[in-house]
Formats: structure tokens, C-alpha cells, sequence
């Protein structure tokens, strides 16, 4: 296994779910936009030290991203906005944005469909989708079953798993620890910015303490 | 149609750097300076003239942007209003010093005279004005909305920071966006510097109804920018045919007040709660 990411005493291998866990505050999305190059700090991504490059070249470099609250292009159709995400060639992008639509058949009903029109397991199924646009080989996922009804939680899960079978690595902040445990290799859990405790998904599920540090006591 | 092109160029600007630039209106008086400057010059056909001029006045955008408005976009709104009003009192006194404080007249697009067809009388300086506009109007549209510039220049408009995220080079989208904006307000000022002169201090008029065709037809709405300026040169053309120019104006003011009381997201604009 080689890491995709160093950030600090976090890390992510290729093919493996990382959960971020940690309560409101704990610095989980402040990681995850210094990881993409919103804030400063030392980042190795791939293999190499990342710090100098710019968000944009972070994304050539393989990093997707889906922030927490979903924040997908209003305005937007569900289509244009997996294009306008993608700087791939046009012939290869259209062909993309049809096997997103095919992977995501509740996009592809709707593919017309202005983003603000949809639902929000829908828009959050747009976000994921538009983060995988360019394969990326490492995505960063702020909350994605923040306000998500329980059937569309499953199926998220379901297809973050499913993502991590090509070697793509997540890295997946969560306060719901469970949810997120239930998918992940290793766990992280983050309080006022410090890893507090860190472990195999399993050892971190069995820790009577986790809910305690994730409230920062 | 001119004033079409304006608030056109006006929500363009607006939507990419997300604050209002007030050197917009010196912008179209700049275009419309061109163009008298730049045809006596040379003696150019307007048909030479126009592109040019859209050219200069691009390239006057790109220096606004990365002036006036791209060093400040981490600062607060404020920072640019107060930017861009500074550049367009530079746009404003320079234009009065060079042209000595006088109006003119910018060269006809299609010559003098008028055509009749049908029994209707068509001059051909406004048909022309329609005709360019709509052509424009299309172009944009298309641009917009069937091109990947388009498409990430809207994502950009939407949101930045998520722009940026997905690898959208942000700068480079803000900065064509102004080139747009400009080369749309030059035209305009090109075809309004025939029919209404060009005076420098007509800048502030232009903004204002820019201004209020965007805030009419819904913040940030293109095609709400469009119909907003259209229903405010329709508007004014009638009520001011029936009661005199002092009457349209106070009665435009009027009904927008009136759209903004009862409907504060204008016309075509999204009501804030539907936002995604």
C-alpha cells in the first residue's frame, strides 16, 4: 500500500476509507480544504510534497471533493454541471458525464433538471458524481449524510465502497461515527484541530470513550 | 436593444466578480469615445470600427478586473464599489479633459436615412441597433449556454470557492467575463453615441438603468437583465411619446419600487429559499 495523503498524523492509502471523525469545531473541514489547497499547511499528496501547488492543480493532480451542504451549481443542470466540473477533452468529457448519468440512475432521470430543482439525496448524488468527473484518486467527503433521508444514506455507503475497489482513496469526515466506521479501514478522531485518538475502524467502534472524545471531553 | 447590451454586460460583470462594478456606464461612454476618436482618425466604415472598438473596450474590462477588481476579492464588497467608482471618475474626468467638456457624435452603423416597407417607416440607424443587439444577445447566449466556457463561467458566477474546487482556474473566468462585459458595454456606447451623443457624464445614467434592469429582472438573472432593460426602454419610449420625458422617468422609478416591494427578488430572480 503506498499513501495517497500526509497531512499531519492523518493518512490515506490507496483503495482504503479513512473516517474523519470529530464534533462541530473539531477542524474536520479545515483539514479536508488544506488538504485541497484553501488553507496553508505541508500536504504530501501522491508521493510528493503538494504544499506549493494551487487548488487547481490539486485537482489535476487526482484530489475530488464534496463539500458539506452539497453546494452543487444552482443554475446549473444536473448535466452542466458534471461538464463544467470536468477538464477533460469534450469528446471524452461527454462521455464521462453519460456514464455518471448511467451510475447514478437518479441523475440520469433528471439529467435536464436544474440543480436546484432536485432533492437533497439527489444533489448530493450530483456532488459525489461531479467530484468523480475526472477519476479522481483520492476524494475528500465533508458530511455527505448530513440532512440525507435513511435509504439514500445506504445507498451513498453502498457506493463509496464500491468507489475504493479501483484504488481510489477517501477520506471521509463524519460525525456520525457509526455510519462512517461501518465503511472505513481506519479512523481518525479529531478535537480542536489535534488528533485525539486514532485505529482500525473496528478498535475505534468498540471504544466506549469515541463518543466522549468526539464531544471534545 | 442598446440598453439590452448594457445590462447584458452589467450582470456578466457582476455575476463574476460578485460585486457591482460602478465603471460600467464609463465604460459604454468609453466606447462611445472610441469610436468618434478612433472614425475621425482613421476614417473608418463603421463596419471595421465596431469590432475594434468591442476590442478596446475589452481590453479596458481586463484592466478594470485585475485593477480594480481580482486584487480585491478577498476583501469586502465594499473594497471594489469603492474601486470601481474610483475608475469610473478616472474614465469620467479623462473623457471630459479630452474632449473638452463637449458632446459628440459617434458615426452611424448602417448611414442616415430611412426605408419604408409595407407602409412602415424604419430608419435604418435603429433597425440597425436591433439588429446588431439581437445578434449579440444570440451570441452571448450561446456562448453561455452551449459552450464549456460558458457553462464554467456561469459555475463561476454561482459559486467561486466551489468553482475553485473543482478546478476551475476562477481568475482566468473573471477576467474574460470583464472582457465580455467591456466589449459589450464599447458596442453599446458605439450605438447609443449615435442616436443620444456622447457626453462623458453620461456614465452615471448608463449604470443606473443597468441597474436597474438587473435589479428589475432579477440579481444576477442574465435573461432577467435582458428583459428588464427591454421592458425599461419600451416603457419609457411609450409613457414618454404620451406625457413627456419628466413623467417617464418618475413613473419608471415607480414601478420599480413597486416590483421590488412586492417581488424583492425581481421578476425573473430565484426566491433565496430554493437556492441549492
Amino acid at each position: 500500500m503506498s499513501a495517497v495523503l500526509e497531512i499531519g498524523e492523518v493518512s490515506v492509502e490507496a483503495g482504503e476509507i479513512v473516517a474523519l471523525l470529530g464534533g462541530n469545531g473539531a477542524g474536520k473541514t479545515t483539514l479536508l480544504e488544506t488538504v485541497l489547497g484553501f488553507h496553508s499547511g505541508r500536504v504530501m499528496l501522491f508521493g510528493r510534497d503538494a504544499s506549493a501547488l494551487t487548488v487547481e492543480q490539486r485537482v489535476q493532480a487526482g484530489v475530488g471533493y464534496v463539500p458539506e451542504g452539497r453546494r452543487v451549481f444552482a443554475g446549473l443542470t444536473v448535466r452542466e454541471n458534471l461538464e463544467a466540473s470536468s477538464s477533460l477533452p469534450a469528446r471524452q468529457r461527454r462521455q464521462r458525464v453519460e456514464e455518471m448519468l448511467a451510475l447514478f440512475p437518479m441523475l440520469g432521470e433528471r439529467p435536464e433538471a436544474r440543480a436546484w430543482l432536485l432533492s437533497g439525496g439527489q444533489q448530493q448524488m450530483l456532488a459525489l458524481a461531479r467530484a468523480m468527473m475526472d477519476r479522481p484518486r483520492l476524494l475528500l467527503l465533508d458530511e455527505p449524510t448530513l440532512g440525507l433521508a435513511p435509504v439514500v444514506v445506504v445507498d451513498l455507503l453502498r457506493r463509496l465502497g464500491a468507489m475504493t475497489a479501483d484504488g481510489t482513496a477517501i477520506l471521509l469526515a463524519e460525525q456520525r461515527a457509526a455510519l462512517a466506521l461501518s465503511i472505513a479501514r481506519r479512523g481518525v478522531v479529531l478535537s480542536r484541530g489535534q488528533v485525539v485518538r486514532r485505529g482500525s475502524a473496528a478498535e475505534l467502534a468498540a471504544d466506549p470513550m469515541l463518543a466522549d472524545l468526539m464531544a471534545g471531553a | 436593444m442598446a440598453y439590452a447590451l448594457v445590462a447584458l454586460g452589467f450582470v456578466l460583470a457582476l455575476n463574476a466578480s460578485g460585486a457591482v462594478n460602478f465603471a460600467h456606464g464609463d465604460l459604454v461612454v468609453l466606447g462611445g469615445a472610441v469610436a468618434v476618436f478612433v472614425g475621425l482618425a482613421t476614417g473608418l466604415p463603421a463596419v471595421l470600427l465596431l469590432p475594434l472598438v468591442a476590442l478596446a473596450i475589452g481590453v479596458v474590462g481586463i484592466l478594470a478586473a485585475r485593477i480594480a477588481i481580482l486584487p480585491l476579492a478577498s476583501r469586502p464588497p465594499e473594497a471594489t464599489f469603492v474601486a470601481t467608482i474610483a475608475l469610473a471618475a478616472i474614465i469620467e474626468q479623462s473623457l471630459t479633459i479630452a474632449m473638452a467638456g463637449a458632446p459628440r457624435t459617434a458615426p452611424p452603423i448602417a448611414g442616415s436615412g430611412s426605408f419604408e416597407i409595407a407602409g412602415l417607416v424604419l430608419g435604418r440607424q435603429p433597425l440597425a441597433i436591433v439588429v446588431l443587439g439581437a445578434v449579440l444577445v444570440a451570441a452571448v447566449w450561446f456562448l453561455l449556454e452551449r459552450t464549456q466556457t460558458g457553462r464554467r463561467m456561469r459555475a463561476v458566477a454561482a459559486d467561486r470557492h466551489m468553482a475553485r474546487a473543482v478546478g476551475i482556474p476562477v481568475g482566468r473566468y473573471v477576467i474574460l467575463s470583464l472582457a465580455l462585459a467591456g466589449a459589450l458595454a464599447g458596442v453599446a456606447g458605439f450605438l447609443l453615441g449615435h442616436q443620444f451623443l456622447v457626453a462623458p457624464t453620461q456614465g452615471a445614467g448608463h449604470m443606473l438603468k443597468a441597474y436597474i434592469a438587473v435589479a428589475l429582472g432579477g440579481w444576477g438573472s442574465v435573461p432577467g437583465a435582458l428583459l428588464g432593460a427591454l421592458g425599461i426602454g419600451i416603457f419609457e419610449t411609450f409613457v414618454a411619446a404620451r406625457f413627456g420625458d419628466a413623467w417617464a422617468s418618475a413613473a419608471l422609478y415607480i414601478c420599480v419600487l413597486a416590483v421590488l416591494v412586492l417581488r424583492p427578488q425581481g421578476l425573473f430572480g430565484e426566491p433565496v429559499g430554493r437556492r441549492a
